[in-house]
């Protein structure tokens, strides 16, 4: 079975799934927690309801994909703020320095972002698709880089992730880093990678959707204690550390 | 150029991603504290000794055995890292309990335990400049009242929520 059979298909899978997510982000209310990521979804289920009925009519066709693309580039900022706010609601102690550390991080990739735009070039004939694909490369790019700065931040300080938080974080790296790598080898090899490269899009994108779902409905499980010693013990440490500190 | 740039930062975004579900997966089968033995501790840190090591050892055998016993110590700072980390996860279960008193001492408790993860991360980086020049003599003396404070705000909370914080304040 070639490719460009089988995208139709995961496609309608997609939204299937995409349907799935809504009902289950709207009966477990995710909405209070996360507004964006909810509006990002219910969002992405219509546009892609939308771009399937205008499938055979070109111009209206692009012209809701574009503007599709453009919105979920604007929201993926917004979902990333939302896995930053609810990741750090915990912790008042490491608020000020990881806002510090963002705001650098976010200059740095925002200085990369415009490097990349202004350096790329597309292999595609089509000025608005090339100014498009290259816009989209640069916002992933930063993009990609805040969810890793992210990722490396909590496990730095040994943050605990909450599972649906991980899971939002999770399905949205896989998506946003295949989409970067996908809209990249675009770029790059033109037109000719474009089935190769709408089918990976797919893809990701319907691993997100399971990972979405998967960390949405699976319960989230505790910690367990293990070997723990006996109180004297720590009384045993304490002696000797008072002892050491008064030294 | 610039493709190939932005290849490697997204290969590397979905390599991190990988390894950090799958550590999540590990920690998820069973993670268990560990004690620390703070008074060995004490005795690594312990600048006399190590004054005496440097007056009796040929520099040759004190830069060997520096670098063992800063090695030693970098283990030690890992266990209280990670020790803080379950603290840390604990801690933010009690969080949101009905009861204030037990929220409260959670709260302080998750302060704490950040603060020590953000200390252990300033012991690394000076411990790693010790290793690379052992004549230098910087020790993380900050760290261990630190830690020392940490067990009594869990143990305190164990007070407030004896079925699960006592036994944690036992094992950290």
């Amino acid at each position: 079975m070639s490719l460009k059979v089988l995208l139709p298909q995961l496609w309608i899978a997609g939204m299937v799934l995409q349907a799935l997510l809504a009902i289950v982000l709207l009966a477990k209310k995710t909405w209070k927690n996360f507004p964006v990521f909810t509006i990002y979804s219910i969002f992405g289920l219509m546009m892609g309801l939308s771009l399937y009925s205008l499938r055979f009519s070109k111009l209206a066709y692009n012209q809701v994909y574009w503007f599709t693309e453009v919105l979920g580039l604007l929201l993926g900022f917004g979902i990333f703020y939302e896995i930053f706010r609810t990741l750090l609601n915990s912790y008042p102690a490491l608020r000020t320095l990881a806002r510090s550390i963002f705001q650098w991080s976010a200059l740095g990739l925002m200085l990369l972002g415009c490097i990349v735009f202004y350096s790329q070039s597309s292999g595609d004939h089509n000025p608005l698709m090339s100014t498009m694909l290259v816009v989209e490369e640069a916002t992933r790019t930063i993009e990609v880089g805040l969810l890793v700065f992210l990722f490396l931040f909590a496990s730095a300080f040994g943050l605990h992730w909450r599972q649906y938080l991980f899971g939002v974080a999770l399905g949205f790296g896989i998506f946003i880093s295949v989409e970067l790598v996908a809209v990249s080898m675009r770029l790059h090899f033109g037109h000719t990678a474009e089935v190769a490269v709408n089918f990976a899009r797919i893809i990701a994108f319907n691993l997100s959707l399971l990972t979405w779902l998967g960390y949405l409905l699976i319960p989230e499980s505790t910690a367990r204690n293990t070997d723990l010693p006996k109180l004297a013990q720590l009384e045993q440490w304490n002696h000797a550390l008072t002892e050491l500190i008064h030294q | 150029m610039i493709t190939f740039i932005v290849l490697a930062i997204a290969l590397c975004a979905i390599a991190l991603l990988y390894f950090v579900a799958r550590s999540r997966g590990i920690h998820a089968a069973g993670q268990a504290e560990r004690p620390v033995d703070l008074d060995a501790f004490r005795t690594l840190m312990d600048r006399d000794d190590e004054e005496f090591l440097r007056k009796k050892l040929s520099r040759s055998e004190f830069v060997h055995l520096k670098r063992r016993r800063v090695a030693v110590t970098v283990k030690y700072v890992g266990r209280i890292a990670k020790n803080s980390a379950i603290v840390l996860q604990k801690a933010e279960n009690l969080r949101q309990d009905a009861n204030a008193e037990v929220a409260q001492a959670a709260a302080q408790v998750i302060d704490m335990a950040t603060q020590i993860r953000m200390q252990c991360m300033v012991a690394f980086a000076k411990l790693t400049a010790e290793y690379l020049f052992p004549s230098l003599q910087l020790t993380p003396a900050t760290l261990e009242p630190t830690y020392q404070a940490l067990r009594e705000k869990v143990l305190r909370l164990g007070s407030l929520q004896p079925q699960n914080a006592a036994p944690l304040a036992t094992a950290i």
